[in-house]
């Protein structure tokens, strides 16, 4: 029963993405856009370019879908709305989520065309950048909420929110998280001005269709994280916490979506330096730094 | 526990499962063409002259070497952070001396002038 609910919810809350992207793109609220769109691409031809790997190129749109599906699994939307509450649930999200560099270079290297393998090799390039971004800031969340597990992580933050009590964490994790949901300004792999659409330009029809509903619940699945690791998950007064939830979620989401358009896309080469030069010394600070808070002020 | 780890492997095939029934509806509605040229990928309507599946030159290789030790080391981080505030001080000296060297690790290699695009 809670599966099915929280699966309807992320369906929801993947059609809200597409709704408030569309509205950063060009400030109108299309509300029935993105199910015509879906159905429009339902009625197209699914084209497989020629001499494929047919295996990675029909895997890879599924895969990005799933690994965006578990990872929304361990995430509490209120005391006991939660799938599986794994012991080891903020190891399981960063497993789940992996999958993603695997799904977009198996979608670069499969059909075989020139813009989608440049596409899939970049964001290699791209998860070397943020990757250290994600596991650091949340190995401070987990030194405070001394567990791995996610509704034990939400009830640290009783008393003061994580983004209050490590800022610096949480905007590291933030771009990370922006980074790993390939959105501009970090969508080296899919740059529909370099790259015709790189790892999606091969797609076409129903599997496009499937793999952009696979972008677009890895961005909820992202927001929700970021709710429950820094902004107190259901916490909150006056309102219910289903209600807290979701509007602490579409508010991570609409500020993730806002940041793109805004600025120009970000290099390969930039993006990396940026990381490791700045980003990671940031992040030990983080961990430090949290490690002395914890310690002397409890 | 079984059951979490089934729960979640039901998912996987019930994702599976949706997808395929979306594909069969889409079937459902029309078979592809087969048309000659429908099939080149996104190069400007013509084949690529070189073939696609070469040895693509990873640029970022300095980084790459660099995020395997880190990469490591986080499989170390998360226990350490679970017991972290059992243990006090000197989890954080333990810690903290096997992240400094980890960080020399990283100016040595800024130093050598790794962390750029090759």
């Amino acid at each position: 029963m809670t599966t099915a609910l929280i699966l309807l919810l992320l369906a929801v809350g993947a059609y809200l993405v597409a709704v408030i992207e569309a509205w950063t793109m060009n400030g109108r609220w299309q509300l029935a856009a993105p199910i015509t769109a879906g159905i429009a691409l339902l009625g197209r031809e699914s084209i497989v370019p020629r001499k494929p790997d047919r295996v990675f190129f029909e895997v890879a749109p599924v895969l990005l879908l799933i690994s965006a599906l578990l990872a929304a699994t361990v995430l509490p939307l209120t005391p006991g709305l939660i799938i599986t509450d794994l012991a080891t649930g903020v190891l399981f999200i960063n497993a789940a989520l992996v999958y993603v560099l695997v799904a977009l270079l198996m979608a670069g290297w499969g059909p075989n065309g020139a813009y989608a393998m440049i596409g899939g090799w970049r964001f290699l390039g791209q998860l070397i950048a943020y990757a250290m971004l994600i596991v650091m800031p949340v190995t401070a969340v987990a030194m405070r909420a001394e567990s791995l597990l996610t509704t034990q992580i939400v009830t640290s933050q009783a008393d003061l929110w994580n983004i209050l009590y490590q800022p610096l964490g949480f905007v590291l994790f933030f771009v990370a998280a922006m980074a790993l949901a390939f959105l501009p300004p970090f969508d080296l792999t899919t740059a529909t001005s370099e790259l015709a659409g790189g790892v999606e330009a091969e797609y076409s029809g129903v599997r496009l269709a499937v793999f952009r509903l696979g972008r677009l619940v890895l961005v909820i699945t992202l927001a929700a994280t970021i709710v429950v690791f820094y902004l107190g998950g259901w916490q909150g007064p006056w309102l219910p916490p289903w209600a807290w939830s979701a509007i602490k979620i579409l508010a991570v989401t609409a500020l993730m979506l806002l940041a793109g358009p805004a600025l120009p896309r970000v290099r390969e080469a930039d993006l990396l330096s940026l990381c490791w030069k700045l980003g990671i010394p940031l992040a030990l600070l983080n961990i430090f730094v949290v490690g002395l808070q914890v310690l002397v002020w409890p | 526990m079984l059951e979490q780890y089934g729960l979640l492997l039901g998912l996987i095939v019930g994702a599976t499962g949706f997808v395929l029934s979306l594909y069969a509806i889409a079937r459902a509605t029309g078979k592809t063409q087969q048309e000659p040229g429908k099939d080149v990928p996104a190069t400007g309507g013509q084949l690529s002259r070189d073939p696609v599946w070469v040895r693509y030159h990873a640029r970022y290789y300095g980084y790459a070497l660099l995020f395997l030790a880190f990469d490591m080391e986080m499989a170390f981080m998360y226990p350490w952070a679970v017991v972290y505030k059992q243990v006090g001080l000197v989890a954080l000296l333990d810690m903290g001396v096997f992240l400094a060297i980890l960080f020399l690790g990283l100016l040595y290699g800024w130093s050598q002038g790794v962390l750029r695009r090759q």
